[in-house]
């Protein structure tokens, strides 16, 4: 039996071309880093608001206020509006300020990473109803 | 004469020409739809009809585009990445179809929660609370998650360029956010799916 080895042809004209060479500037790895700080800064504003008006009555109401300050159909959409403008405020908003302080830092980019990693699990954990409904009640005091 | 043809003479199909043939498809494919089955009929009949069907391909459209950059983003993760362009196209497609489907979600919630006895969130709460008490509500902020992964995964891509390539942890990073974008929409798909078979907006 004959083993056959195939071999990519870097110079055919089949092949396809995967990418021109980067001509950009050496980027810090701060960039990354502050984009995914960010990602995670609004996945756990969503997560933390969310226990709140769980707790709340007032701070459930205050959330509404701020959907129907700007989103269409808010009234219907109901305090779940406030929870996405709030998140996608805080996500934004760190997001430019990370931006400005880590940009052009040279970092870590595997330990951030790894940063962002734990911050998703602990917001995917706090947004599952039986854990966000049980820490809402601690916060009420019931 | 030289009856052989010469590769460089060929001419590539334009993007109008592209354009054309999957306008052309796409309209059949509604003629044929539309023609054999009613239009209403396939909205189905509640009030939340156009938002779901809206909603509902946005989301199929995400999960379809999700699935190649899922595959992608594992070929840039290890390193034997051809089509790094589609990958940074791809990315960008993903992060729009994202907020597409929430905006879509969002005009569906309101049918959803409607404060009437026939709403799905009103019938749910009667009968099996479950459905909207853990599945739904978990549903609704996991599906948010992708947007922010997904816009982050496109940023990476687009901002650092080709330098990706040889740099593995952001690969790394770049794969992480598909892959874990690809998951928060298969668990917000999964359980959206469930949710309008059980009781339809």
């Amino acid at each position: 039996m004959t083993t056959t080895l195939i071999e990519a042809k870097p110079d055919s004209k089949n092949v396809e071309v995967a990418y021109p060479p980067s001509r950009r500037g050496h980027l810090t790895d701060g960039v990354a880093v502050a984009a995914l700080m960010a990602a995670v800064v609004g996945m756990l504003t969503l997560a933390v608001v969310n226990i709140f008006t769980a707790a709340s009555k007032g701070f459930n109401a205050w959330v509404h206020s701020i959907g129907k300050l700007w989103m269409p159909g808010a009234e219907g959409i109901g305090p779940y509006s406030g929870k996405e403008t709030l998140a996608l405020v805080a996500w934004l908003a760190s997001w430019v300020i990370l931006g400005v302080v880590l940009g052009g830092k040279e970092m870590k980019l595997s330990r951030w990473l790894i940063v962002f990693l734990v911050g998703v699990g602990i917001a995917t954990t706090l947004i599952w109803p039986p854990v966000f409904e049980h820490l809402a009640e601690r916060i009420a005091g019931h | 004469m030289d009856t052989l043809h010469d590769p460089h003479e060929m001419k590539e199909a334009s993007t109008a020409s592209l354009v054309a043939v999957v306008a052309v498809l796409i309209g059949t494919a509604l003629a044929f739809t539309l023609a054999t089955g009613p239009f209403t009929k396939l909205l189905g009949a509640g009030a939340g009809a156009v938002p779901a069907a809206f909603h509902g391909m946005m989301a199929f459209l995400f999960l379809f585009v999700g699935t190649i950059g899922l595959y992608l983003g594992w070929r840039l993760m290890v390193g034997r990445i051809r089509a790094f362009a589609d990958l940074q196209l791809l990315s960008v497609v993903a992060a729009t179809f994202s907020f597409l489907a929430i905006v879509a979600g969002n005009w569906l919630y309101i049918y959803y929660r409607a404060p009437v006895p026939e709403s799905p969130r009103s019938v749910f709460l009667k009968t099996v609370p479950e459905v909207h008490k853990i599945f739904f509500e978990f549903k609704e902020f996991g599906a948010l998650f992708t947007l922010p992964l997904t816009v982050c995964a496109a940023f990476i891509l687009w901002r650092y360029g080709a330098q990706i390539l040889d740099r593995p942890w952001l690969r790394y990073s770049v794969a992480v956010l598909m892959g874990l974008a690809f998951f928060y929409l298969v668990v917000a798909f999964g359980l959206g799916a469930a949710v309008t078979k059980l009781r339809p907006a």
